[in-house]
């Protein structure tokens, strides 16, 4: 069998063309749709994996801290329930810990009823007093995490770290590194 | 101090290529300081890559890349693999190679010098888009603004080295089809009338696709000793996006093939060569913008999410309008018959195009579904088994004699003599599956692996005279690469349908009775290596009282990350793996899962020999 006659029937075609355009259109056409979703896959911002951490919308974990000024003191994590907590881990090694303290004293402005809870991680307890004392101290109580068990339980990447915790025991921020203005004015105001 | 240097030959490179790319009319560059400028921005660029990877050797903490996926106590071979093996620091390699490759081009092509900075130029186009993406959204060189003493340390799973150079060849097949993408766009816009580009594209898709196979291969023999999960291909999306312009590639290196006979369809090789690269754009956009799920969890962040999505579509955009705009005029009668080279050719490239379709809809799918309702959906393996396959299997059958058809005649030599073995074969292989278990699919792939090889050793004692030359095997190099082809068929279907898996509740020193062989429990080991421990359920192997090898199954455990990676313990033989994954412990009571793997060796023979025939290809005469 040959197909030429097949051929001649093709090339005779006044349609030709048409066809020829359209074919050489087609590829445009299903790109700008496949874009096209997934565009709107991106901004209606449906993320398959986890949420940023797999703590958030979580429970707080248990914990119990002495106070750095005072051995005698315990924070259990139970006696934070009823209130909006924020909990910063911080060290006196820490270079960018220093740039984001003074940032505390505002939210403490913003937010009076806010319990704010530093951590003093894997740090000796005479360089964290001399650091509040150097920086001023808008903790209202500042705990010890010197084997780092505690930000272990918080799963803390790297320090600074700061969590809000909601007045029913749940994590509803977090941000690892330094907090800037922006977060501030943006995102966590708007947890109140 | 590295990181700057990094960063500055980076931004360097790319004023480089903005410069490359300034028409000709306005500044007016002689040629060869133009190839100049654009191979000192590769030089640069490679630059800015080896300060990454010195970075990495060095453990500079204060690299906040470095810092996130690096670790003092990382073997050193895995804190240089360590650069690659994250987002910034790949796409800096893929830039890397983009650079090279032109670079590799300029110096080997041809061309006249016209069409030579043309392609330059469209590469360099492609390197400004991929260099923008990296500065403005993905820069690897960032300072670390957390202070820190130790890194958080390398995906563990990734510290492995068949994954070590997965995805340095997997880029150089990907990005090596980024030069074919600017050889076809440039012959649609310089109508030169020599075929000297044909000839190029032919030569590097051929490279491209080599990289690719070795890179796919590489990385599904990874999933297939580490996942533990028995198997080595999973049609998982990530895998998925990587078979598309292999598959692709492997159409076009056909193609390329008719223009040894009378006639080469210009419109529909530059069409592939753009499709080919689009498919390799968004593979790297699937998955780096982390909108699909996979065992490959990359970090997703939206902005470069979008940022690929935009190189996507203005990178394809642009090559299917200039198709459109510029498609070559010229009238192709195609000498088309029944059964000859040209028509077989054809039907090979229409059921490959049909099959990265059918892949492309069901790797999308619910992407599309999730946009439409809302509702969260899952393709996997059956979809693609029962849609991708079927489609395939008329093109295998077609292949076993293709390379045998003449270009211009009907008739096949010896037509009797090939239909009278098939039948022979088809009736050998009825009986064997009928007297052990049947099984259609098994039957198929069987008869099809088996009667590609066989034709195509046929068709070689049967139309060339035996020689030891490079001549002589270059002659017979599309029965070769068939050849593999079939030696992997047969490895897919017989390990993927006679795969036998047995569960165990064992203790150590009992045995147990795996076919004719006996597993024998010996003994726990606990080891503590640099940057991890490792647990080892050592077993021994036995048939008739000798030992025929030690399998030695277990877990690592690494501090650092707090991850446990499966070790699977594989018993290699010829003709079946015996594939051990240790499961969890109950009072010194193990659960091990034994899958008796018949063949799978076949399948990476079938791919080293698809790959010798490739570097054949390549090689001159």
């Amino acid at each position: 069998m040959d197909w030429s006659y097949y051929n001649a029937i093709f090339k005779h075609n006044s349609s030709d063309k048409k066809m020829k355009k359209i074919f050489l259109i087609l590829p445009l056409f299903l790109l700008t749709t496949m874009c096209l979703f997934f565009l709107l896959f991106i901004l209606l911002n449906k993320d398959p994996n986890d949420p940023p951490s797999a703590l958030l919308n979580k429970d707080m974990p248990i914990f119990s801290s002495t106070n750095l000024y005072n051995d005698d003191e315990n924070l259990i994590s139970n006696k934070l329930k009823g209130k909006y907590t924020l909990v910063n881990f911080f060290a006196s090694w820490c270079t960018p810990c220093r740039a984001e303290h003074h940032l505390f004293f505002e939210i403490k402005k913003l937010q009076p009823q806010l319990y704010i809870l530093g951590f003093s991680h894997k740090d000796d307890p005479s360089d964290s007093k001399k650091y509040l004392e150097e920086e001023g101290n808008p903790y209202s109580f500042v705990g010890l995490d010197q084997d780092g068990k505690i930000a272990f339980e918080f799963g803390v990447f790297g320090l600074p770290e700061t969590f809000i915790i909601n007045d029913k025991g749940k994590i509803i921020f977090k941000h690892t590194g330094p907090l800037t203005k922006e977060i501030i004015d943006n995102e966590i105001s708007k947890l109140f | 101090m590295i990181s700057l240097i990094g960063f500055f030959s980076l931004c360097l490179s790319t004023i480089f290529c903005i410069i490359v790319l300034i028409p000709y009319s306005i500044l007016k560059i002689n040629i060869k300081y133009l190839l100049f400028i654009f191979r000192s921005s590769t030089f640069l660029v490679c630059i800015s890559f080896v300060s990454l990877i010195f970075a990495y050797v060095t453990s500079d903490f204060s690299n906040f890349n470095v810092f996130q996926n690096s670790h003092s106590d990382k073997p050193l071979i895995y804190k240089i693999t360590g650069s690659w093996g994250n987002h910034e620091g790949s796409i800096l390699l893929w830039v890397c190679m983009i650079s090279i490759y032109g670079f590799l081009y300029s110096i080997f092509s041809k061309s006249l010098n016209n069409f030579k900075i043309t392609v330059l130029k469209i590469q360099s186009a492609l390197f400004l888009i991929f260099a923008f993406f990296i500065i403005f959204t993905s820069n690897p060189f960032l300072v670390n603004s957390v202070l820190v003493e130790e890194g958080l340390g390398l995906n563990p799973i990734l510290q492995d080295p068949a994954l070590a150079i997965h995805p340095p060849m997997l880029y150089l097949g990907y990005v090596g089809f980024s030069l074919v993408f600017s050889l076809a766009i440039a012959s649609l816009l310089k109508k030169n009338s020599h075929q000297i580009w044909i000839i190029e594209i032919r030569k590097w898709s051929m490279i491209s696709w080599g990289f690719l196979t070795a890179g796919i291969a590489l990385g599904s023999y990874w999933a297939y000793y580490e996942l533990g999960w028995g198997g080595w291909w999973f049609w998982d999306p990530v895998e998925n996006i990587s078979l598309m312009p292999w598959i692709a590639g492997l159409a076009l290196v056909h193609s390329l093939l008719m223009i040894r006979g009378e006639q080469a369809i210009e419109k529909w090789i530059v069409f592939l060569a753009i499709l080919c690269f689009s498919l390799c754009i968004l593979g790297t956009f699937l998955v780096r913008s982390g909108i699909l799920t996979s065992v490959h969890s990359f970090a997703s962040d939206a902005s470069r999410g979008l940022f690929i999505l935009l190189i996507f579509f203005v990178t394809t955009g642009f090559g299917f309008l200039v198709f459109l705009i510029k498609s070559p005029s010229k009238k192709n009668d195609l000498h088309l018959l029944l059964i000859n080279k040209t028509s077989a050719l054809i039907i090979n490239n229409i059921l490959m195009i049909i099959a990265v379709l059918t892949i492309l809809l069901g790797t999308i799918y619910p992407i599309i579904v999730e946009v439409l309702t809302n509702t969260r959906v899952s393709v996997g393996g059956p979809y693609f088994n029962s849609t991708v396959l079927p489609i395939l299997l008329p093109g295998f059958l077609l292949m076993s004699i293709a390379p045998a058809l003449s270009w211009q005649t009907n008739k096949i030599k010896k037509f009797k003599l090939y239909v009278m073995c098939f039948l022979i074969l088809s009736a050998v292989v009825l009986l064997q599956s009928y007297l052990t278990d049947f099984n259609p699919w098994g039957f198929i792939g069987l008869i099809l692996g088996l009667w590609i090889i066989f034709a195509s050793i046929l068709s070689i004692v049967l139309r060339y005279k035996f020689s030891i030359t490079i001549k002589y095997i270059k002659t017979i190099n599309s029965f070769i690469a068939h050849i593999g082809v079939g030696v992997m068929i047969i490895g897919i279907t017989v390990s993927s349908i006679y795969q036998k898996e047995f569960n165990f509740n064992i203790t150590v020193g009992e045995e147990v009775i795996i076919d004719n062989e006996i597993l024998k429990f010996k003994e726990i080991k606990l080891i503590d290596e640099k940057n991890y421990q490792s647990l080892r359920a050592v077993f021994s192997l036995e048939k008739k009282d000798t030992i025929l090898s030690y399998i030695e199954a277990g877990k690592n455990y690494y501090p650092v990350s707090k991850t446990i990676t499966t070790e699977a313990g594989i018993y290699h033989d010829w003709f079946k793996d015996v594939y051990i994954t240790l499961g969890s412990e109950n009072n010194n009571v193990w659960f091990i899962r034994v899958y008796l793997n018949p063949l799978v060796s076949f399948i990476w023979i079938g791919v080293i020999i698809m790959l010798f025939s490739s570097i054949i290809a390549v090689i001159k005469k």
